[in-house]
């Protein structure tokens, strides 16, 4: 009992940073259908940006705020630079953020090396909260990340469909030149989408360096959980991602912990599972 | 009918060179192995994955996932088993055609980046499996120093039979893929690629089309896995890992993707790059990503498709100007 109650909050922390990771991903693609597979490269190499600062000043904060800027402003350079040009191109656009991957986990691995990083939890947020009824207690930095998704998806959500700004993308994606002859600057609203979509993931490896060790290979595993979230939910979706996150990350907790040799592949049979039924993701629209 | 017979020159002095490069190539030692085999190898798990976007449209990075399937059965079943591999290859390359049809049963439901995503992360399945179940595959130190195959008294383990074998195995392929095109099975197939809701109205059943293609493409990635494993001697997770996948990507698109040729064209490129820089391996990774990028943005089509781009570039210009 001890052990199903453990593995059930480990996964359902742990979905909190797979939605933290994935929403970036879902919110470009959605919003733009740009799909951006240097998604787990960002996140490694904030990861790495924040450890960094956060071992300098000695302020988590600091770090993870870093961590998220300078993603922001890395992935919209990566938008404008390379990609808006053939934004209606998907599969070069894709192809063009996997050389990006392969550019960028050279560079950190030159930079950083071999080894495994894990960022200090702050001092403030090290104590356990105990959990009723069962005498044990949980670290409080797990839940706190899950608090963090929980915000971060109604923000957006709020953002997106109740705002002003979140009429202008969504209408701007629907139809570039009618907003366009409007008044409207949609170059700028799909920098602007890009930019919070890499803040987003920015601030995910911030978080998830600290629950999680990572360094050379983390990226790639990143990206599988990210497409393994949003092809479950359904690309594009931010309410997708949430129950993506939850499938992958409470049942691959429940897999790895009773049958470590077969985790992989259970995670694979649900997800092959699920697109038999529904191809476009739970949630996600027919193509 | 000229053309016609360009292309058939094209291809027997293709051969022709291939036969005779383990005799006039400088310090055949090396680059009979590091360039000629490896090339050959590359090139056929890249076939794989250009028959199918060349024919379907679709580019797939599931094709890894087959290599991976049947090379790792070959290596499990003679390392650990002492299964012989006049049993165990024909058995993995079954198994690995076979998982084509699991595999294109969901992913032929979609589409253009969908279908490219679902395939990407099917390999990288594959590759946390093949790390984590350590039992069966050893994990991340993989499976070491398999023998090589000795075939009518011939042993593989030298350098220059192994380069014929594989060459060989390449003309075959390369030439079924050529024949399947020309039949009327390869034709309707185009017709899926250019409009499969208009194949439908006209009566075609197109899921098995694309079904067939799709394992018939998984029967080349399988056949490749083999060959990787007699050519490396190893297999580790890394084999089917991110930045394999990438690599045979690289391979495809900088060939040319829209050309069956295009695989073994990026592959001798890929391979010989790989050979000149690797007194410098830590910046091959970073290399290849940044020459993938240029490719990309500047001839989408590939070498192979230069000299089509650049005259229609000119086509362009003259019609512009008249």
């Amino acid at each position: 009992m001890t052990q199903f109650i453990f593995t059930f909050l480990n996964g359902l922390t742990l979905a909190g940073l797979y939605f933290l990771v994935a929403s970036g991903l879902t919110l470009i693609f959605g919003l733009m259908r740009v799909i951006n597979l240097a998604h787990g490269a960002f996140y490694l190499l904030a990861g790495y940006i924040s450890w960094t600062i956060a071992d300098k000043t000695g302020n988590w904060l600091y770090g993870a705020i870093v961590g998220a800027l300078s993603l922001g402003v890395f992935g919209t350079l990566v938008y404008v630079l390379l990609l808006r040009k053939f934004q209606y191109e998907e599969l070069r656009v894709a192809l063009i953020t996997l050389g990006v991957s392969l550019v960028l986990a050279q560079a950190m691995l030159a930079i950083f090396g071999g080894e495994y990083y894990q960022t200090n939890i702050p001092e403030s947020l090290t104590f356990s909260v105990p959990i009723p009824g069962l005498g044990l207690s949980y670290p409080f930095f797990r839940i706190f990340v899950l608090i963090l998704a929980i915000v971060v998806a109604i923000g957006l959500w709020v953002f997106i469909s109740k705002t002003r700004y979140g009429a202008i993308i969504r209408a701007g994606v629907d139809d570039t030149t009618m907003v366009s002859a409007l008044g409207i600057n949609v170059q700028a609203v799909f920098i602007w989408i890009f930019f919070l979509g890499s803040l987003l993931v920015g601030f995910a490896g911030a978080v998830g360096g600290t629950t999680n060790s990572f360094g050379m290979g983390t990226d790639g595993d990143y990206l599988l959980f990210s497409l393994q979230v949003v092809i479950i939910g359904g690309l594009g979706s931010i309410g997708g991602v949430a129950i993506g996150s939850f499938l992958v990350g409470v049942i691959g907790q429940f897999a790895t912990g009773y049958f470590p040799t077969f985790a992989g592949i259970i995670t694979f049979a649900m997800l092959i599972l699920i697109l038999a039924f529904r191809p476009q993701g739970i949630l996600g629209k027919k193509q | 009918m000229k053309i016609m017979n360009r292309k058939r020159v094209t291809y027997v002095v293709v051969v022709a060179l291939a036969i005779a490069f383990p005799f006039i190539t400088p310090d055949p030692e090396f680059w009979v192995s590091s360039g000629g085999t490896r090339a050959i190898w590359l090139g056929v798990a890249a076939l794989s994955m250009s028959f199918l976007n060349r024919n379907l449209g679709l580019m797939s990075l599931g094709q890894l996932f087959f290599s991976g399937v049947s090379g790792y059965i070959v290596a499990i079943s003679s390392v650990n088993h002492n299964v012989k591999f006049g049993t165990s290859v024909p058995l993995a390359i079954l198994a690995g055609t076979l998982s084509g049809v699991l595999i294109g049963w969901i992913a032929l439901k979609t589409k253009g980046v969908y279908f490219f995503m679902l395939t990407l992360a099917v390999t990288l399945g594959l590759y946390s499996f093949a790390n984590q179940a350590q039992e069966i595959t050893r994990g991340h130190t993989g499976i070491n120093s398999i023998p090589s195959p000795i075939i009518f008294g011939m042993d593989f383990a030298y350098v220059t039979p192994l380069y014929y074998l594989f060459l060989g195995i390449a003309i075959v392929l390369f030439a079924l893929c050529k024949f399947l095109e020309k039949t009327s099975f390869g034709i309707a197939l185009k017709g899926v690629r250019d409009n499969e809701d208009r194949m439908i109205s006209m009566g075609y059943r197109t899921m098995p089309l694309k079904m067939i293609a799709f394992v018939f493409s998984a029967f080349i990635a399988s056949i490749a896995g083999v060959m990787g494993v007699f050519y490396v001697t190893n297999i580790s997770p890394d084999s089917v890992g991110l930045i394999r996948s990438i690599d045979l990507l690289v391979i495809v698109v900088v060939g040319g993707a829209t050309y069956l040729g295009g695989a073994f064209v990026g592959a001798i490129l890929i391979a010989v790059f790989e050979a000149i820089i690797q007194d410098f391996t830590q910046y091959y990774v970073g290399a290849t990503g940044i020459l993938f990028i240029v490719v990309l943005l500047l001839a989408p089509q590939g070498l192979m498709g230069i000299t089509a781009q650049v005259r229609a570039r000119r086509a362009k210009k003259a019609g512009a100007s008249a």
